[in-house]
């Protein structure tokens, strides 16, 4: 009897497994044909610039203040906790390269990516997906029209062009947070901060955090307009997909920050 | 002429369309009777290729179209229009961007001749004051018409009317069932509604087709369902 039910919870177990396996394997392919279609659109040159400026704005509008906030508090704490640390050697001028290069390596890239797929990319999947519920992206159709070309090209192509400029925005607030508390809190004279930062960031180091932020744009737009692209189910569907797009950006950005980073290290130093 | 054989259609092992055969001819309103969950929005949306049938085929104006690509479809629905149930509209233009979209996307049309133009079918649905208004402030009545608006703009040849009266009062179900019977007499067009509707199907159809179950159970003009002795359509019409 316990043999039979303890079998009985096997199959169970195992067949939710194969469930699960098989829909992630079905969604990863329909995520490839979407992007196909949309780099398709991208290649034959069908994007509409004047929505790709309103998305732009849009986007970037929405996110850039709480960036900023994000980064300013970000260089001022590294700053501080820097400041701390390095003191314990007398090294406390290296403070300025040490919040200048873990912003420009790691931190805004990462971080920033992750506050624009909380608000820019969520409002991306929202907005889609309740098109979707409401027969917009039908009635598209129905008007001789492409969704992907007239509603999803210009939203990721702005996700991929303001992303990289929010980032760079982003670095240079954190910058001036880890100089103020250089400067009013560690008493580290500005003329030598501002020397030791410019003199710490190699292009290199620039480059290997603004490629990164290439790759997490398309990443966001991606993940974020295909789940509203495919959201069905109401306005609990537009939730529920909604928070799957956060939730799948959140994932993808931290895997693929570790393998780009582990590539960049590897082949540039 | 719109031309439907053997059309069937499954969801999974749902089966929702079996074996629909009509022609629809030019110029006609054909009423699309049944109740709810019976098929037919999903029938309207094979008219114009929103889906694809798993058996049968779709033939208009001589043309098989039942394999098509959905970039010839795209082609093809420039002389269609389709009425969604809620109007869908889009909610980020107002109602004059609304009906001025298809123009500025598939005619070399001025900016002044889309006004011209737009305007002229705003005042022919009664809409012209609410032409700066948002889809979110107008009423289910007037999402209706400002979407049957846009679907007429092109000069479509067909259009598709999915539960026009849905959600309307009797008054506003009157007026827009007689809405779209002066849109289609003056357009000249073919016109498919699909309704729960009977009174307002009745004054406006020439012909209705009901449904159950995914299934034609009748054909004919007003006289000839009322002359019915099937059960349920007496029961349905009644
Ligand atoms: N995209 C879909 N996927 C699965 N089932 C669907 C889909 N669209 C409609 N159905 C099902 O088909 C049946 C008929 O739907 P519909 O044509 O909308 O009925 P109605 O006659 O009220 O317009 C319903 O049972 C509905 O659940
Ligand atoms: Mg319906």
């Amino acid at each position: 009897m316990a043999d039979a039910e303890r079998e009985a919870e096997r199959t169970i177990a195992m067949s939710f497994l194969i469930r699960y396996i098989s829909d992630f394997l079905v969604g990863t392919g329909n995520a490839l044909f979407f992007l196909r279609d949309v780099l398709f659109c991208v290649v034959r040159g069908r994007i509409r610039w004047a929505e790709v400026l309103k998305q732009i704005y849009e986007q970037g509008v929405q996110s850039v203040v709480i960036i900023a906030l994000a980064s300013f508090a970000s260089g001022a704490v590294l700053a501080l906790q820097g400041y701390v640390m390095l003191n314990r050697f007398g090294a406390k001028e290296y403070v300025a390269q040490l919040v200048a290069l873990s912003l420009v390596r790691e931190l805004s890239p990462v971080f920033g990516s992750f506050i624009f797929s909380g608000k820019a990319g969520a409002r991306l999947a929202a907005e889609l997906g309740t098109m979707n519920v409401n027969d917009q992206m039908l009635a598209t159709r129905t008007l001789g029209v492409d969704p992907v070309e007239f509603l999803v090209v210009p939203r990721m192509v702005a996700c991929f062009l303001v992303l990289p400029g929010l980032i760079v925005f982003s670095e240079l607030v954190g910058i001036f947070g880890g100089y103020f508390i250089g400067i009013y809190d560690a008493h580290i004279p500005s003329a030598t901060y501002i020397h030791q930062t410019l003199r710490s960031i190699g292009y290199v180091d620039f480059f290997s955090g603004f490629f990164k932020t290439l790759f997490f744009g398309l990443l966001i737009g991606w993940v974020c307009c295909y789940q509203g692209f495919y959201t069905r189910g109401g306005s609990l569907g537009v939730g529920q997909y909604t928070t799957k797009a956060v939730a799948f950006s959140y994932i993808l950005i931290v895997i693929s920050n570790m393998i780009l980073t582990k590539l960049i290290l590897t082949f540039w130093g | 002429m719109i031309k439907v054989r053997g059309l069937s259609k499954s969801f999974g092992d749902h089966v929702v369309l079996k074996d629909v055969n009509v022609e629809i001819k030019d110029g006609e309103i054909l009423a699309i009777l049944g109740e709810s969950g019976a098929g037919k929005s999903v029938f309207l949306q094979h008219l114009i290729g929103l889906f694809r049938p798993d058996q049968g085929t779709v033939e208009i104006d001589g043309r098989d179209v039942t394999h098509l690509s959905e970039r010839s479809w795209l082609e093809l629905r420039k002389n269609m229009g389709y009425l969604f149930q809620q109007g869908a509209l889009y909610d980020f233009m107002t109602v004059f961007e609304n009906v001025a979209f298809p123009l500025q996307e598939h005619t070399s049309l001025q900016a002044r001749e889309i006004k011209v133009k737009v305007d002229e079918i705003l005042e022919m649905v009664g809409l012209q004051e609410a032409a700066r208004k948002y889809p979110a402030e107008l009423s289910g009545g007037m999402k209706k018409r400002a979407a049957l608006a846009r679907a007429v703009v092109l000069g479509s040849k067909i259009i598709f009317c999915d539960e026009p009266t849905s959600g309307l009062d009797p008054m506003r179900s009157r007026d827009i069932s007689d809405l779209i019977q002066r849109t289609s007499r003056r357009l000249k067009c073919t016109t498919v509604i699909t309704s729960h509707d009977v009174p307002n199907s009745f004054r406006i159809a020439d012909r209705l087709v009901v449904f159950r179950e995914g299934v034609i159970i009748a054909v004919g003009t007003q006289q000839e369902l009322l002359a019915s002795s099937d059960q349920f359509i007496k029961e349905f019409i009644k």
